[in-house]
This record gives C-alpha cells, sequence and structure tokens, in this order.
C-alpha cells in the first residue's frame, strides 16, 4: 500500500494513449496541482462504515488528476441504474411470502442458493451458499428451482414500464436496466420524483428494484448494486459520492476483486487512488476501463432497448378458472401491460389472440379483430367480454395467454368540435367500437357492408365485405344504368320455385304480371349459366314481385325478389 | 300587428312547446310532400323511434323510407345507414338506383335484433338503422327510443300490423296498407303531427310499369 502511495503523483503524466480517447473535450483550465504525498495517507473511511452524505474527498482522486475533464455545471446525461437483488424470487411471484422461501439453482453438481427472502436472510440464508447449510439455518426452508425465463420476461416488463419514462432504456444482463432521463426530469419533477414515480411503476409489475442516478451509467448502476439509493446530478459530486462505495458492486473477476482486497483496497475511492499504469498493469486494462466509464473519463454507450414488435404475454393464476369473470379478472393486468406496450410505441393493433389453456383439452382459441388500430386497454376488455361471454370452456382454464397481431402505428387525431350527429358531425371514434362491438358478440361474418360488382345476372351483381373496406368513401359510386324501378330492394338468396296453375305462376294465389318481360341470359362461360325472362307481378295482396321463367325447359317460374 | 311579431318570435323560442308544431325538431324529409306535411316538423325525425306497421312484407314500406335515406347516407360526413336483420337480401344494384351511398350501408345479421338495434341507436355511429324485430315489448321499445335520443340516430322498426292493438311509446307510429299505385299511410301515433291517412303514389315511372 505505501509502495502505491509513492509512486502516485508522478505517473500521471504519462497517460496511456488509449486512456484518452480522441473526442474527450480538450481541457479547459490547468490540471490540478500535484498534491503532496502527506495527503495520500488520509483515512479512508471502511467499507459501508460512513454514511455516505458524510464523505466529502478534500482533493481529486489520483485517476482523475492528468487530464480532467473540463467541469460541466450541468450534465449531459444523468441515468438511473435499477438493479433487482430479488429478481429470482420477484420472477417467481415470491416478494411476500409468509414462510421463508429461498430460490436455488444448480451449480457445478450443487443447489445453491441464489436469492432468499427477508425471513431466511433474517436466519442467516445468503445468496452463494450451499442449500444444504441454508437447510440447517432454516429447516423450514421452502425452495424454488430458479426460472431465468421468467425473470428474463420480468425484466423486459420493466423495461416496458421504463419506456413510459424515457425513450433511452437499456438492459444490464442479468438484473440490470439503465435508463437516461435528463430530458424527462423536468415532467416528474426533478430526479426524486421520477425515482419515486419508476419505483412505483416497478412495484405494480411486481419487482422492487433498487435505483440511483447519477451522471455516468456506470455509476448509477453500481451505485443500484451496491444498495446505495445514490441520487447526484453534478458531475463535480460524482467521485466524491462514488468513493464510499465496496469496490464488489463493481462485479469484477473474484481474482481480481481478491487481490485488491489483498492490498487493502475495498472501495472505489481507493480504487481510484491507485496510479493508473501500474493499475492497468496488475489489474486488467479491462478494470481500468472500467473505471473510467465509472467516472465519466471515457464515455460509455450503451445499446438501446428495442422493444418487440409483438406484444405477447401469459399469466398462469394460482388456480384454476372457471368463470368468464375470473378470466377477465386474470386478463386485466395483461391488458393493461398491452396498452404501455402500445402507447410506448404509439402504435395500436387491429388483431389480438387469446389462448386460453387447459389441462387436457386442446387449448381455446378467441381473436379479437378490430376495426381500426386501438391501443386501448378499455376498449379491447369490452371486446374481450362480449367474446368470452360467448364462449363455452371444456375445461377449467390453467393459463392464459395474448397475443398480438403485428403493430399498426396509431394517427392521432383531433376531437371533433360536435359530437355525433350534432349539427351533422360524423361519427369518428364511435364507428369502429360499434362495429367492433357487434363482431365481437356476433361474428365477424355477420356485419358486413354491400359493394356493387358489375355483372348482369343479379345474384352477381353485388358482394358483401368487411364494413371498413366499404366505408371508404366514393370506392365506386357509380349507380347502375338502369332506372331505379327496373329491380327489387330485396333479393332472394337463392331463387324460389313457384306453382303453376293453369299456366300462371301462384304465390299465396295467383299472380299478375305487370312488368316485363325482361331477358338476362349470360353466364354460360363459367358454368352459372342464366337464361331467363323476368316480369314484375303483383300478388293478391298487392306486394310486387319480381318473377322470372326459365327459358330453357321445363319452364319453371321462380320468384327472385320483392320491391318492397 | 305590432303584437303578433314579438308574440311568432317568442313562439319560435325552442323551450316552446306547442300540440301541433312539437317545438322545431331536426328532421329529414320524406321526400312526399304529401306525407311531410303531416309528420311533426315536416319529416322523419333525426333523432327518435319510428314504427312502421305493416299489413305484409314487401309491400312498399321500404320504398317510402329511400329519399329519406338517400339524403342521410348522401351527406358529406354521414354515418352509418344500419340494416339490422333484414328478412333478405337488400338488392345493392337497385339501392345504388335508388340514390343510396353504399359505402354507408351495413347489414348486420343476427338473432337478437333488438340488441343490435339498441347498440346501433345508442353508438351514435349511425344516422339510421332499420330492424325488423318479430317482437318487442313495450320496455324494449323504451329503450330503443332512449337509445335514438342518446345517439342521435333515426330508427325505424318494422312490425306486423297487428302491433297496432299495443301501446308504444315511439315517437311515429305509421300503418301501411298497399294501395292502387303506392302506399296508404295511417299515422297512429305523431308527437304533434297530424293524424288520419295519407295515400301516397310511387313516381310516374314506377306506377307506369305498376298499372
Amino acid at each position: 500500500m505505501s509502495q502505491l502511495h509513492g509512486i502516485t503523483h508522478d505517473l500521471f503524466a504519462e497517460l496511456r494513449p488509449e486512456s484518452t480517447p480522441a473526442h474527450e473535450p480538450p481541457p479547459l483550465h490547468a490540471p490540478v496541482p500535484v498534491p503532496e504525498p502527506a495527503l495520500a495517507r488520509e483515512p479512508v473511511p471502511a467499507q459501508g462504515s460512513a454514511p455516505v452524505q458524510a464523505f466529502v474527498p478534500r482533493r481529486a482522486p489520483a485517476v482523475l488528476r492528468g487530464r480532467r475533464p473540463a467541469p460541466h455545471p450541468q450534465p449531459r446525461e444523468l441515468w438511473v441504474g435499477a438493479c433487482l437483488h430479488d429478481l429470482p424470487l420477484e420472477a417467481l411471484g415470491l416478494g411476500r411470502s409468509p414462510r421463508p422461501v429461498a430460490v436455488v439453482e444448480l451449480r457445478d453438481r450443487v443447489q445453491c442458493v441464489v436469492a432468499a427472502d427477508e425471513h431466511a436472510r433474517r436466519h442467516g440464508v445468503r445468496p452463494g451458499m450451499g442449500l444444504a447449510a441454508a437447510m440447517a439455518l432454516v429447516p423450514v426452508l421452502e425452495t424454488r428451482p430458479r426460472d431465468i425465463r421468467r425473470e428474463r420476461r420480468l425484466l423486459e416488463r420493466l423495461a416496458h414500464c421504463a419506456l413510459g419514462f424515457t425513450p433511452r432504456v437499456s438492459f444490464v444482463p442479468e438484473d440490470g436496466l439503465l435508463l437516461e432521463v435528463k430530458g424527462s426530469l423536468h415532467l416528474f419533477g426533478g430526479a426524486e420524483g421520477l425515482c419515486r414515480a419508476f419505483a412505483d411503476a416497478c412495484a405494480g409489475a411486481g419487482a422492487r428494484p433498487c435505483l440511483a442516478l447519477a451522471p455516468t451509467p456506470l455509476a448509477a448502476l453500481t451505485a443500484a448494486r451496491a444498495g446505495c439509493p445514490l441520487v447526484v446530478t453534478d458531475p463535480a459530486q460524482l467521485v466524491g459520492r462514488l468513493a464510499p462505495l465496496p469496490l464488489s458492486a463493481l462485479r469484477w473477476p473474484e481474482d481480481v476483486l481478491e487481490r485488491l482486497s489483498r492490498m487493502g483496497v475495498r472501495t472505489i475511492g481507493q480504487a481510484l487512488r491507485l496510479p493508473r499504469e501500474g493499475f492497468a498493469r496488475r489489474f486488467g486494462t479491462a478494470q481500468l476501463d472500467a473505471l473510467d466509464r465509472l467516472t465519466g473519463r471515457r464515455p460509455d454507450p450503451r445499446t438501446d432497448f428495442r422493444p418487440r414488435e409483438r406484444f405477447h404475454a401469459r399469466r398462469e393464476p394460482a388456480y384454476e378458472l372457471e368463470h368468464h369473470d375470473a378470466i377477465l379478472e386474470t386478463l386485466a393486468p395483461l391488458l393493461r401491460d398491452l396498452e404501455r406496450f402500445l402507447q410506448a410505441r404509439q402504435c395500436g393493433i387491429t388483431q389480438l389472440e387469446c389462448l386460453l389453456h387447459h389441462r387436457h383439452a386442446p387449448a381455446t382459441r378467441c381473436v379479437l379483430a378490430c376495426a381500426a388500430p386501438t391501443a386501448s386497454a378499455q376498449r379491447i376488455e369490452a371486446l374481450l367480454e362480449e367474446r368470452l361471454a360467448r364462449l363455452t370452456l371444456p375445461e377449467p382454464v390453467r393459463v392464459c395467454e395474448l397475443r398480438s397481431g403485428p403493430l399498426v402505428p396509431l394517427a392521432l387525431s383531433s376531437d371533433s368540435l360536435w359530437q355525433s350527429g350534432e349539427h351533422g358531425g360524423g361519427a369518428n371514434g364511435e364507428s369502429p367500437a360499434f362495429i367492433e362491438r357487434l363482431r365481437a358478440r356476433l361474428g365477424d361474418e355477420a356485419v358486413y357492408g354491400l359493394r356493387l360488382f358489375g355483372a348482369h345476372r343479379p345474384e352477381m351483381a353485388w358482394r358483401s365485405v368487411a364494413p371498413d373496406e366499404a366505408g371508404v368513401r366514393g370506392a365506386d359510386a357509380q349507380r347502375p344504368p338502369w332506372p331505379a324501378f327496373r329491380r327489387p330492394l330485396w333479393l332472394l338468396p337463392v331463387p324460389q320455385r313457384l306453382t303453376e296453375r293453369e299456366g300462371r305462376p301462384h304465390h299465396h294465389g295467383p299472380l299478375r304480371l305487370v312488368g316485363g318481360p325482361e331477358r338476362i341470359e349470360t353466364g354460360w362461360w363459367d358454368g352459372g349459366e342464366v337464361t331467363r325472362d323476368y316480369y314484375v307481378a303483383v300478388d293478391v295482396r298487392g306486394v310486387r314481385l319480381w318473377i322470372f321463367r326459365e327459358r330453357s325447359p321445363p319452364h319453371a317460374w321462380f320468384l327472385h325478389g320483392v320491391f318492397g | 300587428m305590432s303584437v303578433e311579431v314579438p308574440l311568432a318570435r317568442l313562439l319560435e323560442h325552442p323551450a316552446i312547446w306547442r300540440g301541433r308544431s312539437a317545438a322545431r325538431i331536426a328532421t329529414v324529409s320524406t321526400g312526399f310532400p304529401a306525407l311531410d306535411e303531416r309528420l311533426p316538423g315536416h319529416g322523419w325525425p333525426r333523432a327518435g323511434l319510428v314504427e312502421i306497421l305493416i299489413a305484409r312484407f314487401g309491400i312498399g314500406e321500404l320504398r317510402l323510407l329511400m329519399p329519406a335515406l338517400t339524403t342521410l347516407t348522401g351527406r358529406t360526413a354521414a354515418r352509418w345507414c344500419a340494416w339490422i336483420a333484414p328478412p333478405l337480401e337488400p338488392f345493392a344494384p337497385a339501392l345504388a338506383a335508388h340514390g343510396l351511398a353504399l359505402e354507408r350501408v351495413l347489414v348486420v345479421r343476427t338473432d337478437t335484433p333488438l340488441w343490435a338495434f339498441e347498440q346501433a341507436l345508442g353508438s351514435g355511429a349511425c344516422d339510421a338503422a332499420l330492424a325488423w324485430a318479430r317482437r318487442a315489448h313495450l320496455r324494449d321499445i323504451r329503450r330503443l327510443q332512449l337509445a335514438t335520443e342518446r345517439g342521435r340516430t333515426l330508427g325505424i322498426l318494422f312490425r306486423a300490423l297487428r302491433a297496432a292493438r299495443d301501446s308504444s311509446c315511439a315517437a311515429l307510429r305509421l300503418a301501411l296498407e298497399p294501395a292502387p299505385h303506392g302506399v296508404r299511410v295511417t299515422l297512429l301515433k305523431s308527437r304533434g303531427g297530424l293524424r288520419g291517412s295519407v295515400e301516397l303514389s310511387w313516381p310516374p315511372a314506377v306506377a307506369a310499369r305498376g298499372s
């Protein structure tokens, strides 16, 4: 230690070339004067023994002294680091268990404790401990196997929550998140307000991360990992505030930490005071690099978290669900997640698949289709409710799963001044909601629009189309060439054979022919040939009908339409 | 004179209801001047339930509505014109020939027409909704009437003529019977309109073919 301190002051002039990045701003003022060696022996508080606020460094640590970056009153970036110490527990939903519980994992053929809840920790169970040792301490300890995939999923959910605070979120394997929040601080009432809001959002997702805020990502993350809720917005204070944190929070390789601790270097402040060249030679450039990133000496670019382009979530309730209400209740948090997911992207969905898994029977599928992209959980829930009410379940439901269709960018539009129908105002939001409601309850085929199709055969002259397609104004606004009175307003789906008495067609009595004939003879090329003579007939009660007589034998009469 | 003018102006006030004119309600012309004359506000109400009682399906009840539906669907910000549970297929080319904007027509096939009808009326997404229901109780009619006011929709419910005996709270009730060149419309109930019947004949082109 003394040997190291002895060489502190003079080695700093010759910086290793790679430790001064080209894009670092040139120093704006002269370097800090080299301090007298006596000060180097200033006592450093032992690990975790002094309160963080109390430690104020009296001079810049050695690592900083060579070329100090220009002091910025306003940092360029501010990062919130989040570390989930209890991620294995929280991922399994064991955040608050009445009994001592631990999550175990097989490491080198030995079951090891990965995380233990507060109960177990109070009895001395520590992560990394063998299962046998833990059981000896707490005989009633409940153990659960670790589920990495669920941990990953929880972390992803938190990242989605974080997207509500800033667009720059990055993952830090295995249990951390980083949020760049400089731009959003004022929206949440400063650093404390933002941290509180984010902690609340995480609590809603079932996790209690430790949060810290600092001008560099690594500093924020390290403080969070150390369990220290640090809030530093001034870069000049950063080093001083970091100094008392234990070195182990940097998660360096075990042997490096071991060697450093044998030298008596246990805190970040102590490590920063070591000479750069010697530090790099003894402990590797990676570690020096980490220290540089920690203090903001080197840039620390992070890869932004790119949210998935489809929403997929599942939920496994503790008991089997038999009622629609219970299923809806289970789906409700997933729908809220979906809403956040969509809002973060300013997107909507037009299709959502809901899968209900049973014990034996194949999963029940229920696909919602929306007439217009939607991002509202409330609207989707109303649709799901209609759809589920129609569903017959073969067995109780064990797992509920939601899968979205592709995301569609939401076109933001202003609300109309008038309400729908008021002063001739059109329907904006009401129209798709109305159609979706009908479709959810009656099925997609039950609701359709009409479109003309150029053909002479009456049954081919129109098509039913999905209403959202038909709703396009002026799609084909051309009118048929014949006058309105020539065709009936109603058409029978299939022509109905009429009885015949004394050569005259009958339909609830004899029919009187009042118009026609009009010959329609076409369709010989596609097998649907028609050769008909159409007439307008009036029945005994005064109803005008559209009937035809087949031109081919046996010259039968058919009813094809009603003028209405 | 000097007294009459302020009085006339006073009577124009929307809060004042008179038996005959039932204040000023927004209406859309039926397209038949003889019928317009007898209806409150001179046309179909823009928001309200109209019951059309027909002796038999197809006697001209749809033809009667065509001019109004054409006007409603032809506006720039037109909403849907919903057909709930029609007994046959509406023949699109004929609707278009009458001038209806087809892209505003929505057909709904359902076994529960009253539910869909109430949705259509109350959602505010439709300018007009037509429904064919086998039976409707007084309380259903009341719900529907309230829904039309909520969604500002013209609701038209087709029922059999025998329902004329039941009481109803629809804004307007008509009975339709076939006539030689058109249809005879009897006003059974109209809020502030005239009672009695009127015989409508279709435009000459139709009548010529018919005779």
